[in-house]
């Protein structure tokens, strides 16, 4: 056939025509779901608002913290890019924010690399009004709303307790669905434990936006749910004399821990020294930052609830309780206790060297007496000690929300663990003072008295009496939780609690200091060697190589409303530092009416 | 009288007639939706020039003769490289590109009217050629049609500048002009090629790379593809209704009443509408293509042979390049894109065609395609 140009054209005209009609059922039929996704996407904006965190307050409505709005300036660098030149840019942002635009910013505009940059955090007062006046020149800017988290002063008295709060990681977000990386989380203390708490709900904002990011219309808003108030269990004015008292005894570290015997809230936990909460949080300089980390009485670190130091002689109270209940002894049994204790070649001494004579039990507590307690250690044995130890709750997280770390209590097995060594009769005589492997936290001392005073009741200790629940519109109180009650005689608690009032009252009472106190009290001292006795032959010259000193305490003797530890780091002794620390705490919360547990 | 004029709407080319009819009358609502949002009265200019237009429809099929046009092609290319030439001087600057000649009531775009001159001079220069049309006469052609591309290239306007030639080439083809040489102009045209590469702007070059790998600037030359894109696969079978387009209504497609009106119109219509709009216009062209076939009238043949070439031509590039097949060149869709001087000089080009066809018939040919071999 000859070629036809007529035909050879039309017959192009159609096949070219055949590759739009392709070209157009591609597009819309095979690819028309995924296109119309882009579409809603390309249109449709989701804004998170942030809700406002719930407020801390303490147990009578002083605020601690809470949340103040922020603004920071965005700026969409493809808008940005297109309406601006850099020089005219550096400039307005100089003039009205004084933002000196740098390089990095300056690149990411120019090569548009992200969807959204900050250029200034936390404006202050001129620069939003700045913004608003001069709004109509300022194309692709826009104010974000950041929640900010403001701690006051009465904050700063227990910053370990509160903790702080941050931005979440990628990782975090994933796992929750309720947070976005703009949404503040708790990241330690009380912010970090009752996050679901405090933690509100974001709103959610769809917006019809056109290609330069201008709001067109709503079309559906979700307002933010904010989060629920919390109540400490703490006493801020407790709290305070605490506090002020540690500060003022001169020494430079320690905890000290008062809670309701009666459920297990606590009253007040100081870990000293502290730090400005809201500094931390705001972030703060290098120097600053190290100042804090290498400082060696570690202001970081909360020693309430993660410091474990050996208890030395306040765990005698309870290797009593063992003792009365197993009937190695009775009340009334007493025993010849001499300046030292020999098991073959091994002496073990007394404290004080003149020993104590013949005497029962509470008297071995007025005293403190090692020789005495070596003697009932050793007839108890190492499993009951353990056993009580453990039935009291030291070493296991009563409430593993606030417990970080809590005692290692020592046994056979725990020693074959992990020193590879059988159990000796030294080790027994050693833990009967509480020396030797055993190590608490300063809030496990607690757990020595409260069974004591409540009559043996194991609670789970509480740090927040309620949170208000703005759904519910109520309340929501805590009630004390008991785990279990230990089985005691009450002649047997009251010979123990008979023998630590005598500390405080007794003729050889260790810390007659507590009788300043205006009510009957009744207490325990303990110095715990930090070192062995040779190394502290060289005198306590050292800071770090002093003993610890310790006093547990309750009050009023006859119906305890207090339960309280006071433990200075390296203060040397538990009758001379701690006691009259736990005096002038008492006395002043006494005298000004603190104590007013309901 | 009211019959003479029924009668006379009897003789003319149905098919042609209204679908020209339609197109326009579709357009004023496309403009209106893709406009309305911004408060602009674009589709109530679009309606006085569909008006004008469809007059002038009518009083080029009835009251004029196509032969005059003959006589008067020579002036006419004359006038239209007048006005290319005074738009450099007094013309009115748009987004960069000086093209039009401000007459106060009406932006005049000479490169539009140079785009219909050039076809009635084509014509008129080839059928008054001895046919096959020979290698001088060519190279003649191939002269006079690079004065006035020369001239609207550099304002720039690339894709005006193809679009006048392509209907040129189309009706050489046609005349017969030997393959061998098409075949080796188009060969100096691929080795010159990477010359003229380097003589093209910046932004024509990346419209070009654009095309090939649009994600790779999705913010830059490729916005217009990607979101063009998007607009019309989002539409889907049926579209999303009219004034229903969120992609234009919220000006994430630019040029949305001019180059890109079938984005529009694929978004909100769908497919099923985009499929016929396509075949409207290649039954159009091919409509126009075989009326010219039937003449014996060679400038007629010719003018027809052009102005359907153009259509197809010109439809295919802006559909291509709204579906992102085609770089992006600056090429209005016949009939549908907002603007004035397109709107006329189409309109008037379809008149011509119907003119032709209604003078020929009125003159009642026989059909002699047979003896008149392949032109």
């Amino acid at each position: 056939m000859k070629f036809n140009r007529f035909y050879f054209l039309i017959t192009v005209i159609f096949l070219v025509y055949l590759i739009l009609v392709g070209r157009l059922f591609y597009l819309q039929i095979i690819k028309g779901q995924y296109y119309a996704e882009i579409s809603n996407r390309n249109y449709i904006k989701i804004f998170e608002s942030n809700p406002p965190r719930g407020k801390i307050y303490d147990r009578n409505g002083v605020l601690l913290a809470y949340d103040v709005p922020t603004f920071d300036l965005i700026a969409f660098p493809y808008i940005v890019k297109e309406n601006y030149k850099i020089e005219d840019l550096k400039v307005i942002l100089k003039n009205l924010f004084e933002i000196d635009l740098d390089e990095k910013n300056q690149n990411i505009i120019k090569k548009n690399l992200l969807p959204k940059i900050t250029l200034k955090k936390n404006l202050n007062q001129k620069d939003v009004e700045n913004f608003y006046n001069y709004s109509y020149m300022l194309k692709g800017f826009y104010l974000e709303v950041v929640p900010k988290r403001v701690y006051t002063p009465e904050a700063n008295y227990l910053p370990h307790i509160i903790g702080y709060v941050g931005y979440p990681t990628k990782e975090e977000v994933e796992k929750n669905p309720d947070i976005t990386l703009s949404t503040l989380v708790g990241k330690s203390g009380i912010e970090k434990i009752y996050d679901h708490i405090l933690r509100g709900k974001a709103g959610q904002k769809a917006v019809l936006v056109d290609a330069f990011g201008r709001q067109k219309k709503i079309l559906w808003e979700k307002d933010p749910q904010k989060g629920n108030d919390i109540y400490l269990s703490i006493d801020i004015r407790l709290q305070k004399i605490i506090y002020e008292t540690f500060k003022s005894s001169g020494h430079k570290s320690g905890a000290v821990v008062i809670v309701d015997p009666n459920s297990y809230q606590i009253l007040a936990a100081l870990s000293y020294p502290t730090y400005d909460l809201q500094k931390f949080y705001e972030g703060l300089k290098l120097e600053e930052w190290q100042a804090l980390t290498g400082d060696k009485y570690t202001p970081l670190v909360d020693k309430v609830f993660s410091g474990r130091y050996p208890p030395g002689s306040i765990y005698k109270p309870l290797v009593s309780i063992a003792a009365l209940e197993e009937g190695v002894i009775t009340p009334e049994t007493r025993i010849l206790s001499g300046s030292e204790f020999s098991i073959g070649k091994y002496k073990y001494r007394n404290w004080n060297k003149a020993g104590c004579g013949y005497i029962n039990v509470a008297q071995a507590l007025e005293m403190s007496c090692d020789t005495f307690y070596y003697q009932v250690g050793l007839k108890l044995g190492v499993d009951d000690i353990y056993k009580y130890t453990k039935l009291f709750g030291i070493g296991e997280k009563l409430n593993p929300e606030i417990e970080k770390k809590v005692a290692i209590v020592p046994n056979r097995e725990w020693k074959k663990k992990v020193l590879k060594q059988p159990w000796f009769h030294g080790d027994t005589v050693n833990l009967s003072i509480g020396q030797g492997y055993l190590s608490i936290t300063p809030f496990d001392a607690t757990k020595i008295v409260v069974p004591i005073v409540n009559g043996g009741k194991v609670l789970k200790p509480q740090i927040i009496k309620g949170y208000y629940d703005n759904k519910k519109q109520m309340f929501v109180s805590l009630n004390p939780e008991v785990i279990r009650v230990i089985k005691m005689k009450k002649w047997n608690l009251d010979t123990v609690r008979y023998g630590m009032y005598l500390v405080v009252y007794g003729p050889q009472g260790t810390a007659k200091a507590l009788k300043s106190v205006p009510v009957k009290n009744a207490g325990k001292t303990g110095t715990a060697q930090v070192y062995t006795y040779l190394t502290r032959q060289k005198k306590h010259s050292k800071w770090d190589l002093r003993d610890h000193a310790w006093f547990i305490s309750f009050a009023p003797y006859e119906d305890p409303k207090l339960a309280g530890v006071v433990f200075v780091e390296h203060g040397e002794s538990g009758g001379g530092v701690a006691a009259p620390l736990m005096a002038n705490i008492l006395k002043r919360a006494f005298k000004e009416g603190v104590v007013d547990v309901k | 009288m009211k019959e003479l004029i029924f009668e006379k709407l009897k003789k003319i080319d149905v098919i042609v007639f209204f679908i020209a009819l339609f197109l326009i009358i579709f357009s004023i609502f496309n403009i209106y939706s893709a406009s309305y949002h911004e408060f602009s009265n674009l589709y109530i200019k679009q309606i006085i020039f569909a008006v004008f237009s469809f007059f002038i429809i009518l009083t080029t099929t009835f009251l004029f003769d196509y032969r005059w046009l003959s006589s008067v092609s020579f002036y006419l290319y004359g006038l239209g490289i007048f006005l290319l030439v005074l738009v450099k001087f007094i013309g009115t600057t748009i987004l960069g590109a000086k093209r039009w000649i401000n007459l106060g009531f009406f932006q005049l775009q000479p490169s539009e009217v140079m785009k219909s001159i050039m076809i009635f001079f084509s014509a008129n220069y080839i059928s008054s050629s001895k046919l096959p049309l020979s290698f001088k006469d060519f190279l003649k052609l191939m002269l006079f049609s690079s004065i006035p591309f020369v001239l609207i290239y550099t304002q720039p306007d690339l894709g005006s500048g193809i679009m006048l030639l392509l209907p040129v080439f189309a009706m050489v083809f046609l005349a017969g002009f030997k393959l061998r040489y098409i075949i080796g102009f188009a060969l100096v045209l691929v080795l010159i090629s990477p010359l003229v590469w380097t003589h093209l702007k910046d932004y024509q070059k990346n419209r070009i790379i654009a095309i090939l790998n649009p994600e790779a600037d999705p913010k830059g030359t490729a916005y217009h593809i990607i979101q063009s894109k998007i607009a019309i696969g989002s539409g889907m079978l049926t579209g999303k209704g009219y004034l229903q387009g969120s992609q234009s209504k919220y000006y994430f497609l630019p040029e949305q009443h001019t180059d890109f009106i079938f984005a529009t119109i694929g978004e909100e219509w769908g497919f099923v509408v985009s499929f016929l709009l396509v075949s409207l216009y290649l039954v159009l062209s091919l409509r126009i293509f075989f009326i010219g076939r039937q003449l014996k009238d060679m400038f007629g043949k010719f003018i027809c042979y052009g102005v359907a070439s153009l259509i197809a031509f010109q439809s295919f590039i802006n559909i291509a390049m709204n579906l992102a097949i085609a770089p992006v060149v600056g090429v209005p869709l016949p009939f549908l894109s907002y603007g004035g001087t397109a709107l006329i000089m189409f309109s008037f080009l379809i008149g011509l065609v119907l003119n032709i066809s209604y003078i020929n018939s009125k003159q009642s040919f026989q059909l002699y395609t047979e003896n008149i071999g392949d032109y």
